[in-house]
């Protein structure tokens, strides 16, 4: 959190997003916390799990827990495979399940604004705000909000 | 015990924390190996006294220490290695003998330095201590027949006695006071020549242990200190390997050169993966070279003696379990001196040795490695375990009447369980027996007690070789693939999905399985894990029988695979708290397992303590009565019998897999060929069906027996004739029915084989002879 608010407060530059699709809306990561994407890996279901687990995936010789965005957003589950980034957590490296990865974009400190009001509040506690681009808005994800760690601990579940 | 613990710390942790320069940290680690080295030593001294060698490496260890610390400027360690060099140039140079008095006080100086040493590792100073005392006590040692220091050591006299009768003597009064320091000078070669053969036997191995530290020291050039987290990482990395080397080989097939170049990788993986963990084995010395001085300080203050034999020292397995096997081998030593030896007294008037032993015995035994624990001491009595076990309200009065003497023996493990009368500073607080079966367990192994009263008790550790990479068994659950650990399984039944409608009963939504008679609790691993039905008709399914901590249950699972040698991954925290899972692992053909823990299965289902050993009741009770155990088979409505210790492994194979030489039944097995037995005598029977065959030993060579199935183990007697009262040959009781034993040398040699290497060449026979003689409804 204190690495993104840094950059948001300070600094007049471009910022650089990993921009990824969930259902209809675009959502961004700051492109510096991602350590790597996985193109559609097989994700193995943990039983009794929390809900917002989407499955173990194998990764560099470690067994990776990742954290479903469709299940935190109690959206219903992808038919088709999806994409997963590689974050570096509280408890060693996790993974965020998300449809699809996008280009990268550059966005302005100026285009930010916090989370609207109306926004329900598990989303509110989720989201980091939004830059508006030209045509679209750009929901930030803060990976430390979505560490399975944190949301465990916040029960999101 | 921190004390036994801490020279092993300076190479488990990482020193970067440590708040010492590059120079201390070097000095630090020679100083404790040369102080490990001397407390051997030192304990060996007490047995030889005037073995120069052990006496020069004992001054070799303070000699360094004081020649570096001076360079260092740790003026307290000089000064204490300086009095304890001077004591031990006497000894060295013959003008002392070591006795009891010496060896006691140079061992307080160990302590002394250790604990020194521990202090600058952790502070960098050497802290402040008072060792006038110390030092005084070393002086005084040097002229032990005057304390006023008057009589300088070669004014002494050589009080000459036979030096074996001494040293018996020494050896038997170990407790009591020295009466008088002997002071000789090692004249007679040949006599002490003698005297060490005659003592070679007794020792714990001590001349390879020597002779493995001295060829160190010239090894120092060709040897390497390798951090253990480099170890660890290699160790991954080459299960890694492992795994994408299953996937690689699963997957070409069809390209030929790729198929031989992957056999290559195969082969090189698989001599890669040996050579890493041999790295990471240490000789179970390292462990029990803890225990020599351990067992001389409990004796004396129990005041009981004790003789420790140590064998295998040089067995090897993996480091990090031998950490692991530290805590419970600790706890069993102490129960066998504390529980086990009685006091001298007791050990004359029961007609034994007054003097007690303690067995150290570690061995390899497939991929175990087996370490027992064994006293001849006053063993346990069942009926004194029983009544403690009622007293501190561990089991009702009900249930121990029902249980067996071998079941009553494994109550020592549960917790809070102890017989000794009172708490002494050793051990009887009720902790001990608990910590060994958990830590061990923990781990993937097994403890197991065997004792007989009056003769002693053996406390068998198993092992598995190493931790990282598990045998497993694959099973399947609603179409997921789980891990199970083969340590902790016993058994599996199959069941048809009629046999499930069928066999397993319910009460009050408790399933349950009527294994040989016992009910089984059964665990659905399905329902468990709350996974989504396939839907409502009867499936198949497979009762894996696990033994998890003494309690025995059974999953039930939908499929099973093949067993595989698992790498086992951690888990995160986040499905770590499931408590269900104990890692995660990559099979063969790709796909991700979770590993199930079967202990915490156990503990989430209220599986209880069981009590009770693989084996059921019936068998022990007949065994107990000096009866071999048999494979019981069933030949269409016949049974027959293989005596269970010849059996190698039992297969499922088609009819039509069976050839004829010369008129006898062979099966191609391995690129071998297998005579056989063929008792099912359908020669009309299709070809297609399947038959059992159950390859048993005969000598050295392997034959077959072919069955319709295979029934169950059973334990049998002899049956005598009536009248001549004889006993009958290949005929036995099993189960209240005569069955007859196959014999086994009565199968048909192969043409070329030797007949004189075999047992009982009689190959013409007729499978007659040793048919059934009676059944009995």
């Amino acid at each position: 959190m204190t690495t993104l608010s840094m950059q948001i407060s300070t600094t007049d530059e471009v910022l650089e997003m990993c921009s990824v699709r969930v259902g209809q809306t675009l959502y961004g990561v700051p492109i510096m916390r991602i350590l790597e994407i996985l193109g559609a890996p097989a994700t193995r279901p943990v039983p009794l799990a929390p809900g917002f687990i989407g499955g173990l995936v194998h990764y560099r010789g470690e067994v990776l827990t990742t954290v479903s965005l469709r299940r935190l957003l109690d959206m219903p589950a992808r038919d088709a495979t999806q994409d997963i980034l590689v974050f570096e957590g509280a408890d060693g490296y996790f993974g965020l399940l998300v449809d699809e990865v996008g280009e990268v974009m550059t966005v302005l400190p100026a285009d930010f604004e916090g989370n609207p009001s109306t926004l329900d509040d598990r989303r509110k506690a989720l989201f980091a705000g939004t830059y508006k681009l030209k045509d679209a808005l750009l929901v930030m994800l803060d990976p430390e909000r979505l560490d399975p760690v944190h949301l465990a601990e916040t029960a999101l579940a | 015990m921190t004390r036994y613990g801490k020279p092993l710390k300076f190479f488990v942790s990482p020193p970067d924390n440590v708040p010492v320069d590059e120079l201390t940290r070097e000095f630090l680690i020679e100083s404790q190996e040369g102080l490990d080295r001397m407390e051997r030593c030192l304990t060996e001294l007490e047995e030889r006294p005037e073995d120069r060698d052990l006496l020069a490496e004992i001054f070799r260890a303070v000699h360094t220490i004081k020649g570096t610390t001076g360079f260092l400027g740790f003026s307290r360690l000089e000064s204490l290695a300086h009095a304890g060099e001077n004591l031990l140039g006497l000894l060295r140079d013959g003008k002392l003998l070591a006795n009891e008095e010496i060896i006691s006080g140079l061992l307080a100086l160990l302590d002394i330095l250790r604990e020194t040493l521990g202090a600058i590792e952790g502070t960098g100073q050497e802290g402040q201590g008072d060792d006038a005392a110390m030092i005084a006590r070393l002086h005084h040692l040097q002229n032990p027949s005057d304390p006023s220091e008057s009589a300088a050591a070669n004014d002494v006299p050589g009080i000459q006695s036979d030096p074996v009768d001494q040293h018996a003597k020494a050896k038997r009064t170990r407790k009591a006071k020295v009466k008088s320091a002997a002071i000789e000078t090692v004249k007679d070669a040949s006599v002490a020549a003698s005297k060490e053969e005659s003592l070679a036997i007794e020792t714990y191995q001590a001349e390879p242990q020597i002779a493995q530290t001295r060829s160190a020291v010239n090894a120092a050039e060709s040897t390497l200190r390798v951090d253990v987290d480099l170890l660890n990482r290699m160790m991954n990395l080459v299960g890694e390997l492992v795994l994408t080397r299953n996937q690689i080989l699963q997957m070409v097939s069809t390209d030929a050169s790729l198929a031989m170049l992957s056999r290559r990788l195969d082969m090189v993986t698989a001599d890669l993966r040996e050579a890493v963990m041999k790295a990471r084995m240490q000789p179970v010395s390292h462990v029990f070279s803890k225990f020599p001085r351990m067992v001389r300080d409990l004796a004396q203050q129990l005041n009981k003696q004790v003789r420790l034999v140590m064998e295998g020292q040089e067995t090897e397995l993996d480091k990090s379990l031998l950490e692991a096997i530290k805590d419970p081998l600790t706890h069993s030593v102490r129960n066998a001196i504390d529980h086990g030896i009685e006091q001298p007294h007791v050990r004359e008037a029961a007609g034994k040795d007054p003097e007690g032993t303690l067995r150290l015995r570690a061995y390899q035994e497939g991929s175990y490695v087996i370490i027992e624990v064994s006293d001849d001491g006053g063993g346990m009595k069942v009926e004194r375990i029983r009544d403690k076990a009622l007293e501190r309200k561990l089991i009702t009065r009900e249930r121990a009447a029902q249980l067996s003497d071998r079941e009553l023996m494994q109550l020592i493990f549960l917790p809070g369980f102890s017989t000794a009368e009172a708490i002494t500073n050793v051990s009887g607080r009720g902790v001990g027996m608990d910590v060994v079966r958990t830590n061990v367990e923990k781990i993937g192994g097994k403890v197991e007690v065997d004792s007989r009263p009056g003769k002693g008790t053996t406390l068998r550790l198993r092992i598995p070789l190493t931790l990282a990479i598990v045998p497993a068994l694959i099973v399947y659950s609603c179409g997921q693939s789980f891990a199970l650990p083969q340590g902790a399984l016993s058994e599996l039944v199959h069941l048809s999905a009629e046999q499930v409608q069928a066999q397993v009963e319910w009460l009050e939504g408790a399933a349950l399985y009527r294994l040989r008679g016992r009910l089984l609790p059964l665990v659905f691993l399905g329902s468990l894990l709350k996974q989504p039905e396939a839907g409502d008709q009867p499936r198949e399914a497979y009762i894996a029988v696990l033994n998890a901590e003494g309690r025995r249950y059974g999953i039930v699972v939908d499929g099973l695979a093949d067993p595989e040698e698992i790498v086992v991954k951690p888990l995160s925290s986040v499905l770590k708290q499931i408590g269900l899972f104990s890692g995660a692992t990559v099979l063969g053909n790709g796909e991700m397992a979770l590993i199930l823990d079967p202990g915490a299965i156990a503990t989430r289902s209220n599986i209880g303590m069981a009590l009770e050993d693989d084996e059921p009741e019936a068998v022990d009770a007949a065994l107990a009565d000096g009866a071999t155990e048999y494979l019981l088979m069933q030949n269409d409505s016949e049974h027959t019998a293989v005596p269970l210790e010849s059996v190698l492994r039992i297969e499922r194979i088609p009819r039509s897999q069976i050839e004829r030489l010369n008129g006898t039944p062979v099966l191609r097995f391995e690129g071998t060929l297998l005579p056989l037995k063929d008792a099912t005598r359908a020669e009309g029977a299709m070809t297609d069906e399947e038959m059992t065959v159950v390859v048993c030993r005969d000598g050295e060579r392997h034959v077959g027996v072919a069955v319709s199935q295979v029934l169950d183990v059973a334990g049998g007697k002899p049956l005598a004739e009536a009248g001549t009262n004889t006993a009958t040959r290949d005929v036995t009781l099993l189960k209240d029915r005569v069955t007859s034993v196959v014999n086994l040398g009565l199968i048909p040699l192969l043409p070329g084989a030797r007949s004189s290497e075999l047992g009982s060449g009689q190959p013409m026979e007729t499978w007659e002879a040793d048919a059934v003689v009676e059944v009995i409804g």
